[in-house]
């Protein structure tokens, strides 16, 4: 008990060393996560990970928090459900709570085609294994009662695409809870400590050059998210990303009135009430690309004004904050995994979108297993940087930012 | 408004009249590798700084045209139809 009250650092300071066996750009989730499963997993304990601003200070830190597994590729739905039964027992593992709540997911449909794109998804998940089914207004007003499901609305609700594992986890919890656990584990995890540069030498990263010094490096990771161009540049690395603003906003705490959450592509809008209270509202990507982390008053009205077409009694709710986050598209919403086509010992683990964050226990595990191993696990096999210039797009046509 | 652009026709509008056309690329001869197309089509400089990008002006003239812009601020330095 009196260990509850005890201070203790979570993660320790160190002096860069000269030489890492590998060394991870970006402490988010991912690259805390590839640091944690190298020492965990596979014995790899001389890792550092670098990040030039705070732990999880990027889009580890601003994304909605949603975790599910309900997507519609072959490819996509048995990783991203691989990424929910780690989430589902991470807590005990980390030994931290990271207040899972799987509390249920529902995606909205409001014209008949998109009926069609849910059953088509529940089909896909259901043949996988992953409990998805679709719903119609009777059960819909059983499991939210608080929303407008009449045919008032400019697009009224027909039917939903149920989740029930999907839910809300606490972000930033599952960062720290990395970072100690990478701490135990005697990995470095270095704060404040920006790339600059990598040197090449014949096709292999040699050393990494950082505003505390160069290292050398056995491997080098990019394991960035709204920055993965401008740091794969570095070592001469290209990507076929476009980099957007994405925003989210949360509101004043109410009472608790919401236990799902609510997704819908043709409002672009997606809602959850936190544990405090709070309203989490996330939008679509920005209709530009940006590097900009500045909210935008058009973003916010339509955030605003969708939510209020689902639940129209919320109307007077206060705005408390608005952000942005940078996600990193590429052309067929799938991220890219594995080592890049330009440097041998420089592997990706990018292109994250607008799933990064749902996704980032499997990603890591598996990047983390490639990385010791050699062998490209079958589970990323399709996520390949290769698959660009062969013709083999994966097509993951239910990520959020996609209005199908 | 998060940004305006100066079209050449139609003056100082939002960007939300525009359409985003991406980055401005050199389009490969016809008759180049496939290899060569696929990186045309794909790889991106994505850059953060100055960017030459197109954009459509879909709620104005209907016209395309280029702009500079600093993909960090959204400082857009000047518009203008391509030569």
């Amino acid at each position: 008990m009196m260990q509850l009250f005890r201070k203790q650092r979570m993660w320790r300071s160190h002096q860069l060393k000269a030489a890492y066996d590998v060394v991870i750009i970006g402490a988010g989730v991912h690259g805390l996560g590839i640091a944690y499963y190298l020492a965990s997993r596979h014995g790899i304990r001389n890792v550092a990970v670098l990040d030039r601003g705070y732990l999880g200070c990027g889009n580890s830190g601003r994304n909605t928090a949603i975790i599910r597994s309900n997507y519609r590729t072959p490819e996509g739905i048995p990783f991203y459900e691989e990424s929910v039964q780690l989430y589902r027992q991470l807590s005990r593992e980390l030994d931290w709570n990271l207040l899972f709540s799987q509390c249920g997911h529902l995606t909205l449909a409001h014209t008949d085609s998109s009926v069609a794109g849910l059953r088509v998804r529940a089909e896909n998940n259901q043949v996988l294994g992953v409990d998805s089914r679709v719903i119609y207004r009777d059960e819909i007003r059983r499991l939210v009662p608080a929303m407008d499901l009449s045919d008032g609305p400019r697009f009224p609700v027909m039917a939903a695409l149920y989740h029930p594992p999907g839910g809300i986890i606490r972000h930033d919890a599952v960062v720290w809870g990395y970072a100690r656990a990478c701490d135990r584990l005697g990995v470095e995890v270095h704060p404040y400590t920006e790339v600059t540069g990598v040197r090449v030498a014949r096709r292999k990263a040699a050393s990494v050059i950082t505003s505390r010094g160069a290292i050398a490096a056995g491997t080098v990771v990019n394991a960035t998210a709204g920055w993965a161009s401008m740091v794969a540049k570095l070592a001469g690395v290209t990507l076929p990303i476009v980099s957007h603003p994405l925003q989210a906003c949360v509101t004043e705490p109410l009472k608790p009135f919401l236990d799902k959450v609510i997704v819908s592509a043709t409002l672009h809008v997606y809602v959850n009430q936190t544990d405090k209270g709070e309203l989490v509202i996330g939008a679509e990507i920005d209709p530009y690309q940006s590097y900009s982390l500045k909210g935008t008053l058009p973003t916010l009205e339509q955030m605003a004004s969708y939510t209020l077409e689902l639940f129209p009694q919320l109307s007077g709710l206060r705005v408390l904050r608005q952000w942005a986050g940078i996600c990193d598209m590429t052309p067929d919403y799938a991220p890219i995994i594995g080592v890049s086509r330009e440097v041998e010992n420089y592997y990706l683990d990018v292109g994250w979108g607008t799933y990064g964050f749902k996704a980032a226990p499997a990603a890591a595990k598996n990047t983390a297993e490639l990385i010791a191993t050699g062998k490209t696990p079958k589970i990323i096999q399709p996520f390949s940087p290769a698959r660009f210039y062969g013709g083999q797009l994966v097509g993951e046509k239910a990520a959020a930012a996609v209005s199908s | 408004m998060s940004f305006l652009i100066p079209c050449p026709h139609c003056g100082n509008r939002s960007v939300y009249e525009f359409r985003f056309g991406g980055e401005v690329k050199t389009r490969p001869h016809p008759d180049s590798p496939a290899a060569e197309w696929m990186e045309y089509t794909y790889t991106k400089a994505n850059e953060a700084g100055v960017q030459k990008e197109w954009w459509f002006h879909r709620l104005g003239c209907r016209q395309w045209l280029q702009a500079r812009r600093n993909t960090t601020t959204n400082e857009v330095i000047e518009a203008f139809f391509p030569e």
